[in-house]
């Protein structure tokens, strides 16, 4: 059990350390995820449509664009010089070397989040602030299905020479329930509802990301495999 | 009673990619501290061997058995005890050699995973560049780091796919001395290289692998080292004439 720990804090450690020396990762999904959300800001009249109406969708589509970004980086990593096959060669369970990639790209997106939001903020003139607890819980929910599921279909398509149009295929229909969910608590958040007041998308959210894990855990093994 | 149990064993082994047989039929055994040097033409299987004996791929047919594991089962046990080095290096660009074999070395649950690093990094001869990326090494430096990697752990079975390549002289040389070492410590080796006087130089037995079967395999005692280059040639003739493809 310490072992399968530390494995997965290695490739967690090591994942960082490689994001330290060469920040393409992190820079990439920010500025992507900065770009969708101005293009909209200039695209559409907020003295029309109300802001915490239209913003949601907005946000997630650019949490989901710039995480897909960075999922493909992710797995870029493992694929130069094979570094994959030296994964498989050492005495690890494949779903710890699963869990290790799902936490680092589990950090690494919920940092770009951290700092898009303050952005989001401010170019919506939403009061996020007076939101901050129940928001970070929907935007937690919905980014640990992204990445399980990202985590999983990317190794999956990591031996496809068309990784790069396959993930994207594969891991949105398969998405939607979790984007729908987090886009209508977002909005409802953003309304002054009560996380409370609607435990349904809560658990729905979280049903899928339980689920998402299952699959992950119970199929990785044939996944890794040549 | 470990000695006794063969360290590896391969019954019938076959592997298929669509009609192309990579490995055909192959049957040998390694007892514990063997040493077995693999030679063969380009495309003769040597790498899918082992690959297939290292658990990354699975064979169609036939049983390989590794440190009495059976291959196909993809046990962590077995990955403990072997070590390879294969064609691809599969070491991170972005992190330096210390990094590199510090998280291999965790990965592979060891105790003072830098002092262990750092020892056989000095051991390779990289120690002037330990915290260099490993993305602006030569060649024959990241071949130098995938050896380390695949010592690292100290296996009893080493699976080395033509270890020598790149190297220059010198390193030529520390690493003949060191798989001398290792075979004088009886770990098990089963090494592939186009190198006749390496290969024939440290191993107990030689094969020749032509079309994925081993054309022969013998005690290094019944080889004739000064008539091995012919002996290969005709194995490798006979064999594309037999299957009507030349070279
Ligand atoms: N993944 C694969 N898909 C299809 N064919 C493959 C695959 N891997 C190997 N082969 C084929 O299997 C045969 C044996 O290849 P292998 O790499 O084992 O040869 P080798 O003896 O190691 O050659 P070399 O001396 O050039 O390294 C070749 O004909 C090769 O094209
Ligand atoms: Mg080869």
């Amino acid at each position: 059990m310490n072992l399968y720990l530390n494995q997965i804090a290695a490739i967690v450690w090591k994942d960082f350390v490689t994001e330290l020396k060469t920040r393409e990762l992190l820079s990439a999904m920010f500025i992507f995820a900065l770009l969708v959300i101005l293009i909209f800001i200039f695209s559409i009249n907020l003295s029309i449509v109300k802001a915490s109406e239209v913003g949601p969708g907005i946000l997630w589509v650019a949490f989901l664009f710039a995480g897909t970004i960075g999922l493909n980086r992710s797995f870029m990593l493992e694929k130069e010089n094979d570094c994959l096959m030296g994964l498989m060669l050492v005495p690890a369970d494949r779903t710890a070397i699963y869990f290790g990639k799902l936490i680092s790209n589990l950090i690494f997106l919920s940092i770009m989040e951290l700092f898009i939001l303050p952005l989001f903020m401010i170019f919506f003139d939403i009061d996020l602030l007076s939101h901050l607890g129940p928001l970070l819980v929907v935007v937690f929910l919905g980014t640990l299905g992204f990445c399980v599921l990202g985590t999983l279909l990317s190794s999956l398509s990591s031996n496809l020479k068309t990784r790069e149009i396959m993930l994207p295929i594969l891991l949105y229909p398969l998405l939607i329930p979790i984007i729908i969910a987090a886009v209508r608590m977002t909005g409802q958040i953003l309304d002054g509802t009560e996380l409370s007041d609607m435990m349904k998308w809560v658990g729905l959210t979280a049903s899928f990301d339980i689920i998402y894990i299952g699959v992950s855990i119970m199929t990785i093994d044939h996944i890794l495999e040549e | 009673m470990e000695s006794l149990e063969n360290a590896i064993e391969v019954r019938h082994l076959r592997k298929a990619f669509g009609t192309l047989k990579a490995v055909d039929g192959i049957d040998f055994e390694l007892k514990q501290g063997e040493f077995l040097t693999v030679f063969g033409p380009n495309g003769a299987g040597k790498t899918t061997l082992i690959k297939i004996l290292s658990g990354l791929t699975q064979p169609s047919s036939g049983t390989a058995k590794v440190a009495g594991f059976d291959v196909t089962e993809g046990q962590p046990e077995m990955r403990k005890k072997i070590g390879v080095i294969s064609h691809s290096t599969a070491l991170y660009a972005d992190l330096t050699p210390l990094e590199n074999l510090m998280f291999f070395a965790r990965m592979h649950g060891l105790e003072h995973p830098e002092d262990k690093s750092l020892k056989v990094i000095e051991e390779v001869g990289l120690s002037p560049r330990r915290n260099n990326r490993v993305r602006t090494f030569s060649r024959g430096m990241l071949q130098r780091l995938s050896i380390a990697r695949a010592i690292l752990h100290d296996p009893a079975i080493l699976f080395l796919d033509e270890p020598f390549t790149g190297l220059d002289l010198h390193a030529t040389n520390v690493l003949k001395e060191h798989l001398q070492r290792l075979h004088d410590r009886r770990r098990t080796i089963l090494m592939t290289t186009h190198d006749i006087s390496c290969g024939l130089e440290m191993c107990d037995k030689v094969a020749l692998q032509v079309q994925g079967k081993f054309a022969f395999l013998k005690n290094i005692s019944d080889v004739d080292k000064d008539r091995f280059e012919s002996t290969y040639f005709d194995a490798v003739r006979d064999n594309q004439f037999s299957t009507g493809i030349g070279i």
